[in-house]
C-alpha cells in the first residue's frame, strides 16, 4: 500500500505522517525477500578498510564467505544528521504538499527509523536566521538539534520540522559546513533540498562533506510543476527567496526552461555521483515510503 | 508634388480601429498572473535568451496589425495625389464646356519629343472624354480670325472628329477673340455652369491683357436684366511651364550688289533671337532650290535681332530663293527658321540696232557709240546687240528682239512699219528712235508718226560747230543747247548720283528736231534742252514703249555721245524700253491674308499652285470683260506660289513674273509667355481662372489614386502577421 502524498497530506500533523511513512517502509522491508535475508545480519556490518581486524566475525565469514565486522554498541551507533533545506524555494508546492513538507515527512520518517535501530539523530534546519532566536548559530543554520536517539528526541525533531517555514535565501553551504563540523566522526548526512542555490555553493559543499569521509545522501526534492513547467498564460514569476520577478510567456519559454532545468539536473547528478555522494531525485508527487524503501533497499543491497 | 485628396474621407474613421491591436497588445502585456515560483532561476535564464527576440516579434506583430488596419481604412477613403495647379474638388453642377485648341503657328513648336499641338490635342481629347453625360460641349481651333462657334451639343462623336482631324496652321492666333467667340456660344446653352478650357502655349502675343474679361451672355429668352455669367476658365499650358526659346528669320531684303558684278545681289536677312540667352555662331545659308549659294555665321543678342548679309550671283529671270538658319537640335519652332524671297534678275536683252548711216570710218558710224554702250563687256553680257544697216534691216525678221533702235534711219516703207507697229503694240517690244541727217520729219510722221511719242516738226540748228572751226572761236559752242530740265525721278536716271548729274548737264547739242505738240498729253519729256525743247521723249504704245531722241547718237549734231553720261543713259533707256528696269518681283504676302493676282492682258489665270504644288481654290472677281482677269486666293502656308496662266492661244503655262512668296507672321516666332498673374487677373481673378499643366489637374479629384497601393500594403501586412503568429 503506497501512501501517496495526497493521502498523507490529509493525515494531519507531521508526526502522524512520518510515523505512517515509517511503518510503510518497515512493511515494505519485511515484505522484501531480499531484505528478509539480510535481517539476520542486521547487526553486522561489512568489513571496510580501516575497520579493526579483531572485530571480524569469523563465523559469518565461514557461513557467507564475506568479511563482516561485528557491530559493537559504540560503532553501530551511527550518527545521522538530517539537514533539511528551509529556504524560500522549498516553500513551493501547489500540489498536496510543499517541498518542505514533503522533505519534513521524509526526514521525520528517517528519524523514526534511525532511532529505532539505535542510531543517533541530529537535525539542522538550513535557512536564514530565526528572528528573535537566542541561539548563536552560524549563517545558513536556522536551528540545530544535537545527536540523540531517544523517542523524546525524535519528537523534538518532528516538532522542529513541523515548525519550519520555508523562507529566505538558500545558503546550504553554511549549513553543510556546520554539519561537517558537528558530525565529527564518520557519520551519515542526509540532505533534503531542491539545491536551487544561485550562489552555486551547495554542490561543492556537498562534495567537501563527502571528502571528509561522511556518508552523504542527497534527496533532491523537486515539485512536479517545476519539472514539467505546465503553465500557459502570461505569468509574472516571483522569486520566493528574494524580490526578483519576471514577466514571461510560459508557452514560449517552456522548451528553453526545460532545457535549462535538465542541464542543471544532469550536471548536479553527474558531479555528485562522481564525488560519491548518493543522489536521489525525488519528485514530490511520489509516495515518500516508496522513495525511502528504494533508498534503503539500495543501501542494504550494497551493504 | 501635389496635395493629398480623399474621395471618401468618411472611411478615415476606420483608422480608429487601430486602437484594437494596440489595446490587445497592451492588454497582453499587462495581464500576467503572479506566481511565486521556486525554480525562477531557470525561468530567468530562459527568458533572457528569448527576451530580445520576443520583444521584436511582439512589436513586429503590433506594427503589422496596425498597418493592416490603417491600410484598409486609408484604401477605402480613396486618397489620390494631385499634380501642380490642382484645385480643391469642389462639387459643382454640370457645366457647358467650350474647348479651345490653339492651332496657331507657335503651336508647331517642337518641345522635347513632342510638338505642342500634339500635346494640346491629346489633352483636349482626354478632356472631352472626361465630360459628364449632362455636360454639352463645343470645340474650336483657334487660328487666324475666329469663326463663330457652334452652340454646345451632346454630339461627342462629331466633336471628337473635329479634334482628331485638327492640324496646326501657319496662322497667328488671337486667343482673346477666340474666348470671346466661345462665351457667345456658351450663352446659347441652357445649362447653368459655364466653362472654357483652352489648350495653348500661353504665348504673350496671342493674349490681349487689356481686353475685358470674357462674360457669358444670358441665354436667349432670359428675362431682361439677367446678369452675364463669368465662366470658369482653365488654360492648359501645352508647354507645362517651360520657357520656349526660338530663333527665327523675320525679314529678308534683296538688292543688287554692283560689287559682285552683273547679276550680283545681296540678301540681307534679319534674324531674331527670342530667348534669354544670346546666340553665337548661328549658321545662316542662302539657297536657291537645293543649291547653297552662300553661307555665313551670325551672333544674335538675347531678345534682340541681328542682320546678316549674304551675297551671290543669281541666274537671270525670276529667281526664288530662301534664307535659312540652322535648325535647333533639342527644341524650337522649325517653320520660322527660313524665309523665301523672289527677285527678278534682269534677263539678257536681245537688241536690234538699225544703223541708218553706216560708215567705214568707225567714229563716224552712226551706231558706233551705241554699239560701244551696249557692248557685252560693258553690260556684263546682258545685252547682245545685233547691228544691221538700214537696207539689211528692211528685209530682216524683226521677231525675237526685245528692243529695236532706229538710228538716223530713212523713213522706212509700210511693210517695215507695219511689222514694227505690231511688235511694239502687241508684243511689247521697245522702240528707240534717234534722228540725223537722213531723217525727214514729214516722211517720218507719215510712216510711223502714230508710234512716235510726238510727231516731228522741223530740224533746228542751234549752232554750227563747223563754223567755229572756220572762225576759229568757240562762240558756236557757247550757243549750243544744253540739257535743261531732267526728270531725275524717272527710273532711267536712277543710276545717276549727284556727281554724275553735272556731267549730263554739260553736254552740248548743236542741232536737234523740234516736235509738234502731243494732243493726248500721254507723252512725257524726260530730258529737255535749256530752251524748253524736248530732247528725250517717252511714250507708251499698246504693250510697248517708245523713246524718241531728238538729236543724233553720233557726234554729228551733238557732243553728248562722247561724254561719260551718254553711256548709262543709253543702257538704261534700252533696259527701260525692254521693261526690265522696273521688273520687280511682286511683294511677298503674309500667311493668312488674301492675295489678288492679275493676269496679263489677253490671258486668264488658270491656277495658283501652292508651295506643295497643289492648286488653291480661286475666287474670281466679276469684272468687265475688258479689264484684266483677276483672282484672289487665301494664302495658307509659307513658301513659293506659282501662277499658271492660260493665254489666248496655246497651252497653259507658268508665268514666273506673277509668282510670289508668302511669309510667316514674325509675331508668332516670339513664344515668350504671358505673365500668369496678370492673365488670371484679366480673366476674372483666381476664383474663376487658373493655369494648369494638364486638364486633369485642373478638374481636381483626379490625381494619382493611391488606394490600390495601400490595399496591397494591407494584404502584405496580413500575410506577414499570419506568418509570425504561426511560428
Amino acid at each position: 500500500m503506497t501512501l501517496d502524498p495526497a493521502l498523507l497530506a490529509r493525515l494531519g500533523p507531521l508526526q502522524v505522517r512520518a510515523r505512517k511513512v515509517m511503518e510503510g517502509v518497515l512493511t515494505g522491508l519485511h515484505q522484501s525477500p531480499v531484505h528478509g535475508q539480510s535481517v539476520e545480519f542486521a547487526e553486522h556490518k561489512e568489513y571496510a578498510p580501516g575497520d579493526e581486524i579483531k572485530h571480524i566475525d569469523w563465523r559469518a565469514y565461514a557461513k557467507l564467505d564475506k568479511y563482516y565486522v561485528k557491530r559493537f554498541e559504540m560503532e553501530t551507533n551511527l550518527r545521522a544528521l538530517l539537514v533539511v533545506d528551509a529556504s524560500g524555494s522549498m516553500a513551493y508546492g501547489r500540489g498536496a504538499m510543499t517541498k518542505l513538507q514533503y522533505g519534513s515527512v521524509c526526514a521525520g520518517a528517517l528519524a523514526y527509523l534511525l532511532a529505532r535501530q539505535g542510531d543517533q539523530v541530529g537535525l539542522i534546519v538550513a535557512g536564514d536566521g530565526e528572528p528573535g532566536s537566542t541561539e548563536r548559530l552560524p549563517s545558513g543554520v536556522r536551528s540545530f538539534l544535537p545527536f540523540a536517539a531517544s523517542s523524546a528526541h525524535v519528537q523534538e525533531v518532528l516538532r522542529r520540522l513541523d515548525a519550519a517555514a520555508g523562507r529566505g535565501p538558500t545558503d546550504l553551504s553554511g549549513a553543510l559546513d556546520f554539519a561537517a563540523e558537528k558530525t565529527g566522526r564518520r557519520g551519515m548526512v542526509v540532505v533534503l533540498s531542491d539545491l536551487f542555490d544561485p550562489t552555486e555553493r551547495a554542490v561543492p559543499a556537498l562534495k567537501m562533506l563527502r571528502g571528509r569521509r561522511h556518508d552523504v545522501l542527497l534527496l533532491h526534492l523537486l515539485d512536479r510543476e517545476e519539472l514539467d513547467f505546465p503553465f500557459d498564460d502570461p505569468t509574472r514569476f516571483l522569486s520566493l527567496e528574494d524580490d526578483r520577478q519576471i514577466d514571461a510567456q510560459p508557452r514560449q519559454i517552456r522548451e528553453s526552461y526545460l532545457q535549462e532545468l535538465r542541464g542543471f539536473l544532469e550536471d548536479t547528478k553527474r558531479e555528485l555521483t562522481r564525488a560519491d555522494v548518493e543522489y536521489v531525485q525525488v519528485p514530490t508527487d511520489r509516495a515518500p515510503d516508496r522513495v525511502l524503501l528504494e533508498l534503503l533497499a539500495r543501501r542494504e543491497g550494497s551493504a | 508634388m501635389g496635395r493629398l485628396v480623399f474621395a471618401h474621407p468618411a472611411y478615415l474613421w476606420g483608422l480608429a480601429a487601430l486602437a484594437l491591436p494596440i489595446l490587445v497588445h497592451l492588454f497582453n502585456r499587462r495581464r500576467p498572473r503572479p506566481l511565486a515560483f521556486g525554480a525562477i532561476e531557470f525561468v530567468l535564464r530562459s527568458q533572457q535568451r528569448r527576451v530580445r527576440r520576443l520583444r521584436l516579434r511582439q512589436v513586429l506583430l503590433l506594427a503589422l496589425r496596425c498597418l493592416l488596419i490603417a491600410g484598409v481604412a486609408l484604401a477605402l477613403s480613396r486618397p489620390s495625389l494631385e499634380p501642380r495647379g490642382a484645385q480643391a474638388a469642389v462639387s459643382r453642377g454640370p457645366q457647358a464646356t467650350a474647348l479651345i485648341v490653339d492651332a496657331s503657328l507657335s503651336m508647331r513648336y517642337r518641345h522635347g519629343s513632342e510638338v505642342l499641338f500634339a500635346r494640346a490635342k491629346s489633352e483636349a481629347l482626354a478632356a472631352l472624354d472626361r465630360l459628364g453625360p449632362d455636360e454639352p460641349a463645343t470645340v474650336t481651333l483657334c487660328a487666324g480670325n475666329p469663326a463663330p462657334l457652334p452652340a454646345p451639343s451632346f454630339d461627342r462623336v462629331a466633336l471628337r472628329h473635329v479634334l482628331e482631324d485638327a492640324r496646326p496652321t501657319y496662322l497667328g492666333s488671337d486667343l482673346t477673340s477666340c474666348m470671346a467667340a466661345a462665351v457667345r456660344a456658351l450663352g446659347e446653352s441652357p445649362v447653368a455652369g459655364k466653362r472654357i478650357v483652352a489648350f495653348t502655349d500661353l504665348a504673350a502675343h496671342s493674349l490681349r491683357l487689356d481686353a475685358p474679361p470674357p462674360l457669358v451672355p444670358p441665354p436667349p429668352g432670359s428675362p431682361p436684366g439677367t446678369p452675364a455669367v463669368r465662366p470658369s476658365v482653365v488654360l492648359v499650358d501645352a508647354a507645362q511651364g517651360s520657357e520656349l526659346p526660338n530663333a527665327a528669320v523675320v525679314a529678308t531684303a534683296v538688292q543688287p550688289a554692283a560689287s559682285l558684278g552683273a547679276r550680283g545681289y545681296e540678301v540681307i536677312a534679319t534674324i531674331a533671337n527670342h530667348s534669354a540667352a544670346p546666340i553665337s555662331g548661328l549658321p545662316v545659308a542662302l539657297r536657291i532650290g537645293q543649291q547653297t549659294l552662300a553661307k555665313g555665321f551670325v551672333d544674335v543678342p538675347a531678345q534682340g535681332t541681328s542682320k546678316k548679309t549674304l551675297g551671290a550671283v543669281l541666274p537671270p529671270g525670276t529667281v526664288a530663293g530662301r534664307v535659312e538658319i540652322a535648325r535647333a537640335e533639342d527644341q524650337g519652332l522649325d517653320e520660322d527658321d527660313g524665309q523665301d524671297f523672289t527677285v527678278e534678275v534682269p534677263r539678257d536683252l536681245r537688241v536690234l540696232v538699225v544703223d541708218g548711216a553706216p560708215s567705214a570710218l568707225r567714229t563716224r558710224d552712226e551706231a558706233f557709240f551705241v554699239e560701244a554702250a551696249l557692248a557685252p563687256a560693258r553690260t556684263g553680257g546682258r545685252v547682245a546687240p545685233t547691228v544691221l544697216d538700214a537696207e539689211a534691216a528692211l528685209n530682216a525678221p524683226l521677231e525675237g528682239y526685245d528692243v529695236i533702235l532706229l538710228l538716223d534711219v530713212i523713213a522706212p516703207p509700210k511693210s517695215f512699219t507695219d511689222k514694227l507697229r505690231a511688235l511694239v503694240v502687241h508684243r511689247g517690244v521697245g522702240l528707240f528712235v534717234s534722228l540725223g541727217d537722213h531723217v525727214d520729219p514729214d516722211a517720218y510722221n507719215d510712216a510711223f508718226g502714230d508710234l512716235l511719242p510726238r510727231p516731228l516738226h522741223l530740224i533746228k540748228t542751234a549752232a554750227d560747230p563747223a563754223a567755229d572751226q572756220r572762225r576759229g572761236d568757240s562762240s558756236a559752242a557757247d550757243q549750243a543747247a544744253r540739257f535743261g530740265v531732267v526728270e531725275w525721278t524717272h527710273p532711267l536716271f536712277h543710276v545717276f548720283s549727284a556727281a554724275d548729274r553735272e556731267g549730263l548737264l554739260g553736254a552740248r547739242t548743236f542741232k536737234y528736231a523740234l516736235l509738234k505738240p502731243d494732243p493726248s498729253g500721254a507723252s512725257r519729256a524726260l530730258l529737255s534742252y535749256d530752251d524748253g525743247a524736248p530732247a528725250l521723249v517717252e511714250g507708251t504704245r499698246g504693250q510697248g514703249r517708245v523713246l524718241l531722241y531728238t538729236s543724233t547718237v553720233s557726234h554729228a549734231w551733238t557732243d553728248w555721245p562722247v561724254r561719260v553720261s551718254f553711256l548709262p543713259v543709253l543702257q538704261q533707256s534700252v533696259s527701260w524700253l525692254a521693261g526690265s528696269l522696273e521688273e520687280k518681283a511682286p511683294p511677298p504676302s503674309q500667311v493668312g491674308n488674301d492675295r489678288t493676282v492679275i493676269a496679263p492682258q489677253g490671258s486668264r489665270i488658270a491656277a495658283v499652285l501652292g508651295p506643295s504644288g497643289s492648286p488653291l481654290p480661286l475666287r474670281r472677281e466679276k469684272s468687265s470683260p475688258q479689264a484684266q482677269d483677276s483672282v484672289s486666293v487665301q494664302v495658307p502656308e509659307p513658301g513659293l506660289y506659282r501662277v499658271q496662266v492660260q493665254p489666248a492661244t496655246g497651252a497653259a503655262r507658268v508665268e514666273p513674273a506673277l509668282g510670289f512668296v508668302a511669309r510667316l507672321d514674325p509675331k508668332e516666332s516670339d513664344l515668350r509667355r504671358v505673365d500668369e498673374a496678370e492673365l488670371k487677373a484679366q480673366l476674372g481673378g483666381a476664383g474663376s481662372a487658373q493655369v494648369a499643366s494638364s486638364a486633369q489637374a485642373a478638374e481636381g479629384a483626379r490625381g494619382t489614386p493611391l488606394w490600390g497601393s495601400l490595399l496591397l500594403l494591407g494584404v502584405l501586412a496580413l500575410l506577414g502577421e499570419g506568418t509570425l503568429t504561426r511560428r
